[in-house]
């Protein structure tokens, strides 16, 4: 790094330029949720009209019934559709990485398609196949709430596809060398998985458990059209909210939301950096970007 | 599973694009297929709602490219390698808040009697209230916005990996600045370029949430009316349709452009006698 201190003169209009600009875009990101936060202590009738501050909407928030219990199918949802992603990304990462066959291209195909397709297109053709099968995902389920098991598979499609990319990248980058090792020091095929491939390929499951939690938690197109009036997450709530009438409750418990995302983003990050990543491994590791093999191709790159 | 969940939906509204709507009490009936439902989609009214999205969606994925190298650029490269972790974990916030919230975020921001309004009317720079909201501009700004994170990932991972050594060797040959960029930094971000557009672009065409919280009757897309058809018209058989134009829409701008780009890359290399760029992997 010295070299590039010297190389580089001291006062360069473009790093100016490059650090105008770069503070510019944060603000850019961060001002509409810094809006919300603020106007979450709006205490009016309506979000858009700022009338005084209080905690009003704060309470009425957390009092309010139908708030309450779409924020809690969406995190039900949204673990249920990690869980499925990440089981079956993660498989489907390893096959492809380890047993590549005649099957790959087609498989591979697949996943880019489903990587490729539209959401509405996902939601629309996911109603007509839901209300033509039926059993687990109509009325007639009476073990689990069948609206929940709509919002699982919906939305752990797309996530899986995800999931099995950053799997295989991670696979890939790794030397296929160690679990041969292990087998010739007499490991059986599954000790072998256990103790060497798992540990491996756990920052890349993590990384893909995360943003399969996260891209449930927004996805709005997905479950609007898939969701049951008793299993109605929260972002479709959000939804109907603009079209009716938007109350400062919904930015209230959107900063909660947004705060308790935060804590347990950082308490992630905190779980991640123990295992020795550096700030930025674990700051790409939570944006779903897996950087940690350099030769690696880019793992969102699809 | 996803064989399960995905190819064989998909290839149902293939069928039911084909088939029309027999009275109002029915979705959908397939027992005499035509393609009538796509002459239909081709209407003069959806139609200006095709060629509107595709303008949003192109002039969005650009607009987030231009934003989104110079910041990527200055986070891989120039920011102290002892902030990069925090700086890149403040970008990852917006990606983790809802994306919906965050439009909403702009819905409040973009109010004519808003703060933007306000604060812009207070240092002189408008004169009138800002009257953004229902046009195709709020639409434009809302999905820039929304979709940048997805290009800043990926251009960011791999200007990270470039070595700096490479560019220290451009200018050790005696390029100058703009021309390590082009003939370095520029071919060597690509995968990053291409991964991110494609992150970009086709989200951004299918969206349809931002445009009608911040457009509106005037930021109908492709989706927006895909859904009414499905929600309020009940009309399954040009919903469909219209989903299969829309997926061919995305299908057919990305090979487009992907030949076009082969076709430039084509063009340089030959171009350019001496190779001075390793290929780019």
């Amino acid at each position: 790094m010295s070299t590039t201190a010297i190389l580089r003169p001291r006062r360069d209009p473009v790093n100016g330029l490059l650090l105008l600009w770069g503070i510019l875009v944060f603000v850019f990101l961060f001002l509409p949720i810094l809006i919300i936060v603020i106007y979450s202590f709006n205490d009016g009738r309506a979000l858009v009209v700022w009338d005084h501050f209080g905690f009003g909407s704060y309470h009425r928030a957390v009092i309010n019934q139908t708030i309450r219990s779409a924020v809690w199918t969406s995190v039900r949802a949204a673990l249920g559709a990690s869980v499925i992603a990440t089981v079956i990304g993660s498989l489907a990462g390893i096959a492809l990485a380890r047993r590549p066959g005649k099957w790959t291209i087609g498989f591979l195909a697949l996943v880019f398609l489903v990587l490729v397709t539209p959401e509405v297109v996902d939601a629309i053709s996911l109603l007509i196949w839901y209300v033509r099968i039926g059993g687990p995902f109509g009325p007639s389920n009476t073990l689990v709430n069948y609206g929940l098991v709509r919002l699982w598979v919906g939305h752990a499609i797309f996530a899986s596809a995800v999931v099995t990319l950053i799997v295989r990248a991670r696979l890939a980058g790794l030397d296929e060398s160690l679990e041969e090792a292990s087998g010739d020091l007499y490991a059986s095929p599954a000790q072998t998985f256990r103790q060497i491939t798992l540990p491996l390929m756990m920052p890349a499951v993590l990384a893909g458990a995360l943003l399969a939690f996260s891209l449930s938690l927004d996805n709005t197109i997905i479950s609007s059209f898939v969701s049951t009036p008793n299993a109605s997450p929260w972002p479709v709530y959000i939804f109907s909210a603009v079209r009716a009438v938007l109350r400062p409750e919904i930015a209230a418990m959107s900063t909660l939301v947004l705060l308790l995302t935060l804590f347990a983003l950082a308490l992630t990050a905190l779980v991640i950096r123990r295992t020795g990543a550096s700030g930025e491994e674990t700051a790409a590791l939570l944006a779903g970007v897996e950087s940690a093999p350099r030769s690696g191709v880019p793992s969102s790159a699809l | 599973m996803l064989l399960f969940f995905f190819a064989i939906p998909v290839l149902f509204i293939f069928y039911y694009s084909l088939g029309y709507k027999p009275d109002i009490f029915h979705t959908i009936a397939t027992d005499n297929l035509s393609l009538g439902r796509y002459s239909e989609s081709f209407s003069e009214t959806f139609r200006s709602v095709f060629t509107g999205t595709l303008q949003i969606s192109l002039i969005g994925t650009t607009l987030c490219l231009l934003i989104g190298f110079p910041f990527a650029y200055w986070l891989a490269v120039r920011v102290p390698p002892k902030w990069r972790g925090v700086l890149l974990g403040l970008t990852i916030v917006p990606f983790w808040t809802n994306f919906l919230v965050r439009t909403l975020g702009w819905l409040i921001l973009l109010q004519p009697n808003g703060p933007l309004s306000g604060s812009m009317q207070a240092i002189g720079l408008i004169s009138n209230p800002l009257q953004v909201l229902d046009t195709r501009s709020a639409v434009q700004l809302g999905v820039v916005y929304n979709y940048l994170p997805l290009m800043i990932f990926p251009l960011f991972v791999a200007l990270d990996r470039l070595d700096p050594a490479l560019r220290e060797a451009s200018k050790d040959l005696g390029a100058n600045r703009w021309r390590t960029f082009r003939q370095v930094t520029l071919p060597l971000a690509m995968p990053g370029v291409v991964a991110g557009l494609l992150l970009v672009f086709i989200p951004l065409t299918g969206d349809y949430i931002t445009a009608s919280v911040l457009g509106g009757a005037k930021g109908n897309m492709v989706g927006a009316l895909v859904a009414s058809q499905f929600n309020t018209a009940q009309n399954w058989a040009l919903g469909s349709a219209m989903a299969v134009i829309l997926i061919f829409m995305i299908l057919g701008s990305v090979a487009i452009f992907g030949g076009l780009g082969l076709i430039a890359r084509t063009l340089i290399r030959r171009a350019r006698r001496v190779e001075l760029v390793p290929e780019p992997a």
